[in-house]
């Protein structure tokens, strides 16, 4: 095996790399369709390439040399479940585990940031270890935050389940503690009750959270 | 030699082994494969920040039949060698915080802003390609050069990391930092004849000179 990728292959994959179909990989690279065909067969061989079908059956591939390490990260768990889809250009990847709802959740409140906290919000309802999440929230204090958005959840998402008694027992805070912000200097109009239960400002309000208005079978 | 998959493999079983987390940096080859520079590399380079995570890491490897060797053989007496452990076809090059004539230092930590996760509890900091051609300016080790080469050459490098990171590691007593960089600058130029522009080499003996000018001045108030 080459130590190092030829430099033509390098330029190439360069010129192409993201997301790209058969027609615009001939533009790019001044290539015919076979030509092209055969391009994709040798960089999949490579593990450079994943493709998913996009609308009118057409194939769209992301190339990238990164793909040849597999791995998963948050905001991949995030876009599966949510309707609020995260782009990011920052590369947190993780291999030879399996990535819990739970982690993702914390993970997401752990950025502070609006986005990733918004859509975060539908992985509540596929939480299933409490005990884990419990224990990740105390890790990070974060135990609040995720009681007064899981409360937030069972407002804008139909069919959550009730909090575990253990959590709620363990994790109210008393009345007059001190309130805490998600995001510093954000607080919400619309969520009062919930933020007084957990004395935490709830960083949005309903219009932020439009995108949840959807049929949560699909 | 080891490939990506190869490399991803052992990772995550040294991640799974590991009994508490811990962050370390990639540079070098390591670092240039997960940049998409490189297929394989021989050793696997990595910088840790406390010599705790850097002994539990080599503990662990051990574990599963490492070796320790001697630095000396690949480094000769330079400073700051690493610690190195091997097994088969597979070598770790263990740094703690210094790379021979280089710090790893704050900015390069903050530089290196992709995390890679492998397993339970062995997170890679990935070090930027600017700090990674800093670094193999520290080592010179034969196959160092093509390395810097191969990146200078594909991707866009911003010469002012580089500059403002040199003064960095002089001030952090790292003296010949200035004289590497402008020694490697007029390689690339003159040997491999790379389209760099002749006044950053410049701006690296710049440096030099007053850097030699100020610990004459320093000497001269001691007399």
């Amino acid at each position: 095996m080459p130590t190092h990728l030829s430099m033509k292959t390098q330029e190439m994959l360069n010129k192409i790399s993201g997301i790209q179909t058969i027609e615009s990989i001939k533009s790019a690279l001044k290539i015919n369709k076979r030509k092209a065909i055969y391009l994709i067969h040798s960089l999949r061989k490579k593990g450079y390439i994943t493709t998913k079908q996009g609308p009118n059956h057409i194939r769209i591939y992301n190339i990238s040399i990164e793909n040849a390490l597999g791995g998963v990260s948050y905001i991949d768990i995030i876009n599966k479940y949510s309707p609020v889809k995260l782009s990011s250009s920052e590369v947190y990847k993780i291999y030879g585990r399996e990535v819990s709802i739970e982690e993702t959740i914390i993970f997401a409140l752990k950025t502070r940031k609006l986005r990733y906290i918004i859509a975060s919000l539908a992985l509540f309802r596929r939480i299933k270890d409490w005990n884990e999440i419990y224990r990740l929230a105390k890790k990070n204090n974060l135990i609040r935050e995720v009681g007064a958005l899981y409360d937030l959840v069972q407002v804008i998402i139909p069919r959550v389940k009730k909090m575990p008694k253990f959590y709620l027992h363990y994790s109210l805070p008393k009345k007059a503690s001190e309130f805490l912000y998600i995001i510093p200097h954000l607080k919400s109009r619309d969520y009062s009750l919930i933020e007084n239960k957990w004395r935490i400002h709830i960083p949005f309000n309903k219009n932020d959270l439009e995108e949840y208005n959807y049929d949560i079978n699909k | 030699m080891i490939s990506i998959n190869e490399q991803k493999n052992l990772l995550v079983t040294l991640g799974n082994k590991l009994p508490k987390q811990i962050t370390t940096y990639a540079i070098g080859g390591t670092a240039m494969m997960f940049l998409g520079f490189k297929e394989s590399t021989k050793d696997i380079d990595l910088v840790f920040t406390s010599s705790e995570e850097r002994n539990l890491f080599k503990k662990t490897a051990e574990s599963f039949g490492y070796n320790e060797m001697d630095s000396v053989i690949v480094y000769g007496v330079k400073n700051n060698r690493p610690m190195m452990i091997n097994l088969g076809n597979s070598r770790f090059d263990l740094f703690l915080m210094d790379v021979i004539d280089f710090t790893f230092s704050p900015s390069m930590q903050e530089r290196a802003e992709q995390v890679h996760h492998f397993g339970k509890n062995l997170i890679i900091r990935i070090a930027d390609k600017h700090d990674i051609i800093l670094m193999k300016c520290a080592t010179n080790r034969a196959r160092d050069e093509e390395d810097i080469i191969n990146i200078v050459k594909i991707s866009d490098i911003n010469w002012n990391i580089l500059i403002e990171e040199a003064k960095k590691q002089v001030k952090l007593g790292r003296e010949t930092a200035f004289l590497e960089m402008g020694e490697l600058i007029e390689k690339l130029i003159s040997k491999y004849k790379l389209n760099i522009s002749k006044k950053i080499g410049d701006k690296f003996y710049t440096l030099l000179k007053e850097q030699a000018e100020k610990k004459k001045k320093n000497y001269d108030k001691k007399v």
